[in-house]
């Protein structure tokens, strides 16, 4: 599948990033020069648009070829339930909107009809800006957010992505997502005051105690927190709230865990340590080309072995 | 033993009824995989609802404090006589230890006990299903959330950020509309731009009246000065502009309508700014000033941001292309940034200016971090502040005037030498004589409309505003292409942050002319003292 959207999405990026960080940017100039070491638990810089960026310019003015309004379109499920693909002049990765009617960050919105005339509505997943998406572009064996399922996904930033993630388990599911950060934690808030399947946690994701009166056992964790220990916090995380023989998915930024090691290293020592703390990391996909130095790992926990129970 | 588990509908309490598997922290997991053995490991003792959300609220706010609430105490005293109690935070362990004398227990066993409980909790405890307690678990996570976000946003700076950029915004709209209305205006009476050359003033006129005929009749001594008045009623009557109709002057009355509001809008939120920034940091207001102030929070991103920089970055603020540049060329980098609006800056001899901007910069970060993380609301450490540094300028300016009078001593100072450091003409003594457009005459201009209209020259003419930087500090730093490379990075910086953000330039400019006057008088004290002390 080639993957579509590029202009779109490298614009998109510069402005999600633009867009969150439009003050805090600035004060990096003379002094704050340290790599990668922002608020624990939040977002990366992985959204930190080049400077010539105008931080004025307004939101959403991409060109999408292919996906004009008014061009016929067929949209037909993907293998991971709850992903739908959306074909016409150009594929994309689409999640029925649980919320008909409203965009969470201007992204296109696509209205099809149905046999019995009902119109049904999804949202476009831009896999430039969200891991989840170019994981399962690049084409995972196993995706274990489906509907129905309880979700922690820990760094969650504006919402962005964990709105896909909340189409995806629909009404039953949950997603219980961690941000640290306050400025993205608003907008996490007023996304999820839409979308009633969302729980909002504002909170440092290297402590999960703190929120334990929020969160029950889940059935998947997905971390995206990039932080040099995003392991060990993965690993707490789920011995709170994973549930036996659950699953994970992280991804993982080379240069945020160390940027002097090559990248197929830096990707090795994690699943060791991931190794070492109880989970079986089943499959690793690099995120190119959306992503540049990114991997994703899935895998379970505490599986249960056939022989004998762990 | 006990377990306290928190839920969002209350706290429960469980018993553990086989001690003895406790041991075998591995196996506890596979105890908990299903309800009836679950049922077998633990057992419901008590409960303790929450009545309302606003109390679930504030038990688990004091809870993540790490102190339990007064509901969970009485719970625990009621409940746990004699028992030790395994929770799921140490701390909070400690503090129920200590207040009501009761055991906890905080290990790795604990953790997978809590584990189970927590997978199989909605089976041991009936009556509380899934569906009821997600939407208890949703209001309390909103709740929380709300209250950690508009509890770290109590300092608001933000307001002050978006204050400032509305100013900035505001000062270019203004200017835009002004000259709009003066070009539209100029189509009936071109003489009026020459002759009035503040853009409010000029609204004000426009509005009054209307067509240039009836200028005669009018009265302007609210708005103008008679002469200017004097002149606007002759122009009027000799003027060479068409004729418009009443249609076109009232879109173009409109027009100064919103000028004139803009204007006072303007007026409203530079009140508004100064009392924020009173507010947040009076110790940076007391300090730099409150425009100044404004920016550098605004460019650092927010005040905590900006505690953190060291003295040297808050002093180039604002600089960093020169900044980099500088480095990367292996130039002297820029002696200061945004902080050259400071008004202790600006009464500083161009050659102090460095000095006093270093000082400066140092004792700002101090204030920035009291107002950022320290207690106090007041601006007794910014006072403080500002006075030593002014008597740190007068001390400069004191050594220099005795260096001039001469000394008994006066060898040349040898400087490092320093090979990668190029070099010009190094530190002149005197700055080399250049054209002093001070000492122009100002024919034609009125001493009252004086400081306005170079304000508003200034704003129309980017050229002459250079010269004006240069008339304000008696310096012509003109790069003279023979000059130093190093003279010009001094002046980089001053017309770098003007050309950089031409937004900011109107606003630096108003905000020198209102310091010009007083600067010129200043300047004119000192030069007497220098002629006094010298002829002494």
């Amino acid at each position: 599948m080639r993957p579509p959207l590029r202009g779109g999405g490298g614009g998109g990026r510069g402005e999600g990033g633009a867009w969150r960080g439009r003050g805090s940017d600035r004060g990096r100039g003379p002094g704050g020069r340290r790599p990668g070491g922002r608020g624990p638990g939040g977002r990366g810089p992985g959204g930190r648009g080049p400077g010539g960026r105008d931080p004025r310019s307004k939101p959403g003015g991409r060109a999408k070829v292919g996906l004009n309004g008014g061009s016929k379109v067929i949209v037909e499920p993907h293998r991971h339930a709850g992903v739908f693909i959306v074909k016409g002049k150009e594929e994309a990765l689409v999640t029925k909107n649980l919320v008909p009617g409203e965009s969470v960050y201007n992204e296109k919105r696509i209205s099809v009809e149905n046999e019995d005339g009902t119109k049904v509505e999804y949202r476009v997943w831009n896999p430039f800006r969200s891991k989840l998406a170019a994981a399962i572009f690049g084409g995972i064996d196993n995706n274990w957010i489906k509907p129905g399922a309880k979700v922690l996904y820990l760094g969650a930033a504006s919402g962005t992505s964990v709105s896909h993630v909340s189409d995806i388990v629909g009404p039953e599911g949950c997603v219980y997502a961690v941000e640290f950060s306050s400025r993205s934690g608003r907008d996490l808030v007023n996304m999820a005051s839409k979308r009633t399947n969302v729980v909002p946690i504002i909170e440092d994701a290297r402590h999960p105690s703190k929120y334990r009166m929020l969160v029950p056992m889940v059935d998947v964790i997905f971390s995206d927190v990039a932080q040099p220990d995003q392991a060990r916090i993965m690993a707490l995380n789920a011995s709170f709230y994973l549930k036996t023989g659950g699953h994970f998915m992280i991804s993982i930024k080379a240069s945020c865990i160390d940027s002097t090691v090559a990248e197929e290293a830096v990707f090795a020592n994690e699943v060791k340590k991931l190794q070492a703390e109880g989970f079986k990391p089943a499959e690793q996909l690099t995120l190119e080309p959306f992503e540049r130095g990114h991997a994703c790992v899935v895998g379970g926990y505490r599986m249960p072995k056939k022989q004998k129970a762990t | 033993m006990l377990v306290l588990f928190e839920t969002p509908a209350g706290f429960a309490l469980f018993k553990v009824l086989d001690e003895g598997k406790l041991s075998n922290v591995e196996d506890l997991g596979n105890l908990f995989s299903s309800a009836a053995s679950a049922r077998k490991m633990v057992k419901l003792q008590a409960f303790d609802k929450f009545d309302n959300t606003s109390e679930a609220l504030e038990a688990v706010a004091k809870l993540l404090e790490g102190a339990p609430s007064k509901g969970l105490r009485k719970f625990l005293k009621a409940n746990c006589e004699g028992e030790a109690l395994a929770v799921a935070d140490s701390k909070l362990g400690n503090i129920i230890k200590e207040k009501l004398k009761i055991d906890c227990v905080h290990n790795n066993a604990v953790m997978e006990l809590l584990r189970g409980v927590r997978s199989q909790f909605t089976e041991l405890i009936s009556g509380l299903g899934d569906q009821d307690l997600a939407p208890m678990s949703l209001g309390l996570s909103h709740s929380l959330a709300r209250y950690k976000l508009k509890f770290s946003s109590d300092k608001v700076d933000t307001m002050i950020i978006q204050a400032i950029g509305l100013l900035d915004d505001l000062d270019k709209e203004l200017n835009t509309y002004a000259m709009r209305v003066r070009e539209w205006y100029g189509w009936h009476f071109p003489e009026l731009a020459k002759i009035i050359q503040d853009n409010i003033l000029y609204a004000k006129s426009v509005k009054l009246m209307g067509n240039r005929i009836n200028a005669a009749k009018l009265d302007f001594s609210e708005i103008l000065a008679d002469e200017v008045e004097g002149e606007l009623k002759e122009a009027a009557v000799i003027s060479m502009g068409t004729e418009v109709s009443d249609l076109d002057l009232m879109h173009i009355r409109e027009l100064c309508d919103q000028v004139l509001s803009l204007a006072e809008y303007r007026a409203q939120l530079y009140d508004y700014l100064k009392s924020r920034m009173n507010t947040i940091a009076p110790n940076l207001t007391a300090l730099v000033g409150e425009l100044v102030g404004a920016r550098l929070i605004s460019h650092g991103g927010s005040l905590l941001n900006l505690a953190k920089q060291p003295g040297s970055t808050v002093q180039i603020l604002g600089a960093e292309k020169a900044l980099f540049r500088a480095l990367k060329t292996k130039h002297a980098t820029p002696k200061y940034g945004l902080i050259y609006h400071a008004s202790v800056v600006g009464q500083a001899a161009p050659k102090h200016k460095g000095k006093i901007s270093r000082s400066l910069a140092a004792k700002a970060a101090l204030a920035i971090r009291c107002d950022a993380l320290g207690d106090g609301q007041d601006n007794t450490m910014g006072v403080e502040n500002r006075l030593k540094l002014e008597a740190r300028l007068r001390n400069l300016e004191g050594k220099d005037l005795g260096r001039l009078s001469g000394s008994a001593k006066g060898k040349p100072k040898i400087e490092v030498y320093d090979k990668d450091k190029k070099k010009g003409s190094g530190g002149l003594i005197t700055p080399a004589k250049t054209y002093n457009s001070a000492a122009d005459s100002l024919l034609g201009q009125t001493p009252k409309a004086d400081s306005a209209e170079n304000g508003v020259k200034e704003k129309k003419d980017k050229k002459k505003k250079k010269k004006a930087d240069a008339e304000e500090e008696t310096i012509t730093e003109e790069p003279s292409k023979k000059k130093s490379k190093k003279k010009k990075t001094e002046v980089e910086p001053e017309t770098e942050e003007p050309a950089k953000k031409e937004k900011k330039k109107k606003r630096k400019h108003e905000e020198e002319e209102t310091e010009m006057p007083a600067k010129k008088k200043e300047k004119k004290e000192k030069k007497e003292k220098k002629k006094k002390k010298t002829d002494v």
